[in-house]
């Protein structure tokens, strides 16, 4: 097959926008799917991915496209992740391509993730094709989203194809662009192997199933290749192509899109953005962009049935089968007792993992605060990396605490943009540069501290500016941020699954609400419960459990017995499945509360 | 030691002893399940009779009592309901007959409860010449107000003409039952109802916070949000009690309790020294022969297990040794003699665990609980949690 006649492109859209429909139209209508194919393949996909509109993984399909001149192309569609936390692997899976279809909703303009894929897509150098999307709905304004591609996107208007993946419009006029407007395979004449590994996918009868895009040489079953970022050396069994069902061949060319498996057993030992060279010949550079992902978000898990641990156990290794970003490792905390310390690309990542957990492996399970790294510089003795807030050493010895921030691309309506403005000052952010998108809508560029949208901010975001607003995000640099421990004190003892790194300025407003909800959700005890909040020892705000007042039944009588036995037996049930802090019994509903309320 | 009481009542003599494990006491109760009408908070199991019922429930009652094979003196006895006054005098003669013709001695006590409408001097008569000792008379509330809050049909009135006959009857001892805590009812209500019952003079008084039990009228309106629950009030209320009743010479012995000296209810006492006690007729308890069980709530329910010659059948339990000493501790918390520990051990040939001691101790820094030696007892601040306290003690001895 010549380099001519290959092309590989990606879709990239603001969730919602069409990408899915679009990819299974031109799957339909190069017969790589029949429409009854199509509908199975849907079925199989996890549940949670067409829930959420995202697509967490799926594999590259390979096409075979017939020019209106009759000429044949080899098109392979090489699928994006839909979620800034995967913006890592989205920008390998771009790497892997030539171009990208850039989707736009005809009715909804660009959004925030319109905007950051279309700057990822330049910053790969790929060419740009825009589709202006589902123009079949009678709310398609055109002339908006003409001009935003103008202004917002500088990319020319007419090169924009009008479509609809519903109805099939504009279909064509895609096909011809891709096989027209994109280059053919680049880097293919290094003089050595090189092939991008840019996802890869745990199979259980043949093991780890690498996505590759060769950008030079051939790879053959049976060859000896070397991974380059740790020169692991493997031996090729299989390689082959998706059609979509895979489809076995005996090598791969420059320019191919395809799977490798080799004799590597787990997804933990394969990096995503690695490059493959021949091990008797290695090339002698890696191809451009590779860098080790790391975690950003950390949270415990805890089984909420101390019984689960196993369980929980199990579960997060089989995910971490399919998912090397999944990072954990055992620890346990006085108030949850035994569990793990998860590290996660993103918030959504660590949602995701969490409901597989639930869902999959039917493991009920609590999560404590969610963490960034912060590192905290301590007098004379350097810096360490902390993601839990029960490893902060004691303020008198910290010289400079360091918080990692991200630079958000944020859209509004222009309605909102007051409450958006306040939003973000009051996640402690800095609003750099502001936009005009259109009549309506505004852009706003800001940094903000990555512990900061953590929680709520995208809810609340979403809330303010009734459902029109969008954001994405990159990481930025750390910056030096006063920052303190906030401990909770349950009866004067710490519950340490309640304990957060906040910023000063918030430690008593958010010590207050937490003290406050906890008086609200302790049940009352036979004693009176003092619950605080304390900053290095100093008490920043209290509440008080008053004692259980009345807890009796008048009558007993021989009838009686057994029916108040078993209410007692009942109330014992309930306590046992309590976590006992001290001499308080604090129910697991309590900390599943307090824990999902901030 | 807390108190409630701010009034001088002077300090009550010893209290009774609970401990009867020596002469192991059998206690009858026979359930009468008929009621005219049901009361607003009831949740007991009791029907209206159709016609006979009264015939079918006592021909079932001399076949439960042939199956209990009753071979042992009786202490006491105990007719609850329902409403065993609603039965004519006929049948309380035949009720009546049928017991004393199983027991090889009349027992010492013997109770039936009327409610004032069904207190007739027949019926009074035909009780008398049975051998019943003592009335427990349903009077609830002496306000109109709350007699019909709370679904009783009958006139204040009726209560006092009730008690005049039960004392011309010639009966030793009588119970005044009241209900406190009634939606809409005031503090000074509560000691309206508990003066003009104590100026009745009756021996024995047992007061009862209203309870919302599910599947009562009150229940539904509570859920509806008619009527609303009050716990400060309850507290209010049940120290009312204490202290009122302490000051008109009335010793509370049990949490609803209360007694002139010597006239508490052996049987309940009975119950709560975690002795043995037989229920006879539909939805009666039984703890006797190593078992603790019940008979189905449903006249014809209990006729039918009756033919196939089963009685106490549901919700059966086995009296081990560590279930007994559990609930020793349990319900005998519940009497303010309290209990004592180390004789409960011993009795039933138990080791209570150490967590026990530790959270006795701490019960004690809370002051809820006073020791007195080997005899622990609550104080009135731990009565009012006694519920709380069971659960723990269940906890800790499994
Ligand atoms: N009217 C219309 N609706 C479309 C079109 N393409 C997709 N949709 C709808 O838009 C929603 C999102 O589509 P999907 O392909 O899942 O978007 P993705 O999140 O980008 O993958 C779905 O409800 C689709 O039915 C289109 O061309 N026209
Ligand atoms: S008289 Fe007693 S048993 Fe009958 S309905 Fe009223 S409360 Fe219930």
């Amino acid at each position: 097959m010549d380099l001519k006649h290959i092309r590989n492109f990606c879709i990239i859209a603001h969730v919602d926008h069409g990408k899915t429909t679009l990819s299974d139209r031109l799957l339909e209508h190069t017969a790589t799917v029949t429409q009854r194919e199509l509908k199975a393949q849907h079925l199989d996909s996890m549940d949670l991915e067409r829930e959420r509109g995202i697509t967490i993984k799926c594999h590259p399909v390979s096409m075979i496209y017939r020019d209106k001149e009759g000429e044949k192309y080899f098109l392979n569609l090489i699928d994006t992740p839909g979620h800034v936390d995967f913006s890592y692997e989205v920008s390998r899976s771009l790497a892997a391509c030539e171009g990208a279809l850039l989707l736009i909703d005809a009715s909804q303009g660009v959004e925030a993730q319109t905007v950051a894929n279309a700057q990822l897509a330049f910053n790969q150098n790929l060419k740009v094709i825009p589709v202006i999307n589902k123009i079949d709905l009678p709310s398609a304004n055109l002339e908006m989203v003409t001009r935003q591609l103008e202004d917002i996107l500088a990319i020319p208007a007419e090169e924009a194809i009008l479509a609809s993946g519903k109805s099939g419009i504009g279909i064509d006029e895609i096909f011809e662009a891709v096989a027209h407007r994109l280059p053919s395979p680049r880097l293919a004449d290094y003089p050595a192997t090189r092939a991008l590994v840019f996802d890869c996918n745990f199979d259980t009868y043949k093991g780890v199933i690498c996505y590759v895009r060769v950008f030079s040489g051939t790879i053959r079953v049976g060859q000896h290749m070397l991974m380059m970022s740790d020169k692991v050396k493997m031996e090729v069994k299989e390689v082959g192509f998706f059609s979509p069902a895979p489809v076995k061949t005996h090598e791969l060319g420059p320019g191919r899109v395809g799977y490798v498996v080799t004799n590597i057993k787990s997804v933990a030992d394969i990096k995503i953005g690695d490059t493959i060279t021949g091990a008797d010949k290695p090339a002698a550079e890696m191809l451009p962009g590779y860098k080790e992902v790391r975690p950003m978000v950390f949270s415990g898990i805890y089984p909420i049935d101390t019984s689960d641990y196993e369980k929980l156990k199990a579960s997060l290794s089989r995910l971490r089968l399919n998912d090397a970003s999944l990072i954990y490792q055992s620890e346990s905390s006085v108030a949850l007792g035994f569990g793990f310390r998860c590290g996660f690309l993103g918030l959504l990542h660590m949602e995701i993992v969490q409901e597989r957990i639930r869902r999959e492996y039917d493991v009920d399970i609590i999560l404590t605060y969610p963490s960034v790294i912060y590192r905290v510089v301590q007098a004379g003795q350097g810096s360490i990396e902390i993601d839990n807030p029960v490893h902060m050493p004691d303020p008198s010895h910290i010289d400079e605490i360091l918080e990692p921030t991200i630079r958000a691309i944020i859209h509004t309506p222009v309605d909102s943009v007051g409450d958006v403005l306040s939003l973000i000052m009051d996640k402690r952010g800095i609003c750099e540069h502001t936009e005009t998108l259109d009549e309506t809508r505004l852009m706003l560029r800001c940094v903000l501290p990555l512990n900061e949208i953590l929680v709520d901010f995208y809810d609340r975001l979403k809330s303010i500016t009734h459902g029109y607003g969008s954001m994405d995000y990159e990481l930025a640099e750390y910056q030096p941020s006063d920052l303190v421990k906030l401990d909770i004190l349950v009866n004067s003892e710490p519950v340490d699954a309640f304990s957060s790194i906040v910023h000063r300025s918030k430690a008593e407003h958010k010590g207050r609400a937490l003290c406050a909800k906890l008086a609200e959700i302790i049940p009352q005890q036979l004693f009176k419960i003092p619950v605080q909040a304390a900053v290095g020892g100093k008490v920043v705000a209290r509440e008080t459990i008053s004692a259980l007042r009345k807890d009796v039944t008048a009558k007993c009588y021989g009838g009686d017995i057994t029916r108040k036995r078993k209410l007692l037996e009942k109330q014992k049930e309930g306590k046992k499945r309590m976590k006992q802090v001290g001499r308080v019994s604090i129910p697991q509903e309590a900390f599943v509360q307090v824990l999902r309320a901030q | 030691m807390t108190s409630f009481c701010t009034t001088t009542a002077a300090r009550p003599a010893p209290e009774p002893s609970v401990v009867l494990a020596d002469c192991r006491p059998l206690g009858i109760y026979v359930h009468v399940p008929f009621c005219s009408s049901t009361c607003d908070f009831c949740a007991f199991y009791q029907e209206t009779p159709a016609r006979g019922d009264f015939d079918r429930y006592l021909d079932g009652v001399e076949r439960e009592l042939e199956l209990a094979a009753i071979d042992e003196p009786v202490a006491t006895v105990f007719w609850g309901g329902g409403t065993p006054g609603l039965l004519p005098p006929s049948a309380l003669r035949r009720l009546g007959e049928l017991l004393r013709a199983r027991l090889p001695s009349p027992p010492a006590e013997w109770t039936v409860e009327m409610t004032p409408s069904s207190v007739k001097e027949e019926k009074l008569a035909a009780l008398r010449e049975i051998g019943v000792t003592r009335i427990s008379l349903g009077a609830q509330s002496f306000q109109p107000r709350l007699l019909e809050a709370l679904g009783r049909l009958h006139p204040r009135e009726r209560i006092f003409e009730a008690v005049d006959k039960i004392r011309r009857a010639g009966f030793a001892s009588l119970n005044l039952d009241l209900i406190f805590s009634i939606p809409g009812q005031s503090l000074d209500e509560w000691r309206a109802d508990l003066d003009e019952a104590t100026a009745l003079g009756p021996d024995h008084l047992s007061t009862y916070c209203l309870t919302f039990e599910e599947d009562t009228a009150l229940y539904v309106k509570l859920s509806q949000g008619r009527v609303s629950m009050d716990m400060e009030k309850e507290v209010s209320f049940l120290r009312e009690a204490e202290c009122r009743l302490a000051a008109a010479g009335y010793r509370q012995y049990e949490i609803s309790n209360y007694a002139r000296p010597g006239a508490e209810c052996a049987h309940n006492l009975n119950t709560w020294g975690m002795h043995r006690w037989i229920g006879i007729g539909p939805a009666a308890a039984s703890q006797d022969r190593g078992w603790r069980g019940a008979n189905p709530a449903g006249l014809d329910l209990w006729l039918d297990k009756l033919a196939a010659g089963e009685r106490a059948g549901e919700d059966r339990v086995l009296l081990t040794p560590d279930l007994l000493a559990a609930d020793s501790l349990v319900f005998g918390l519940r009497m303010n003699a309290g209990v004592e520990v180390g004789r409960v051990a011993a009795r039933f040939g138990v080791l209570f665990p150490d967590d026990l001691e530790r959270r006795l101790r701490e019960w004690e820094g809370d002051d809820l609980l006073e020791r007195d030696g080997d005899r622990i007892k609550l104080t009135a601040g731990g009565r009012l949690v006694a519920d709380r306290l069971g659960a723990e003690l269940l906890e800790i001895l499994g």
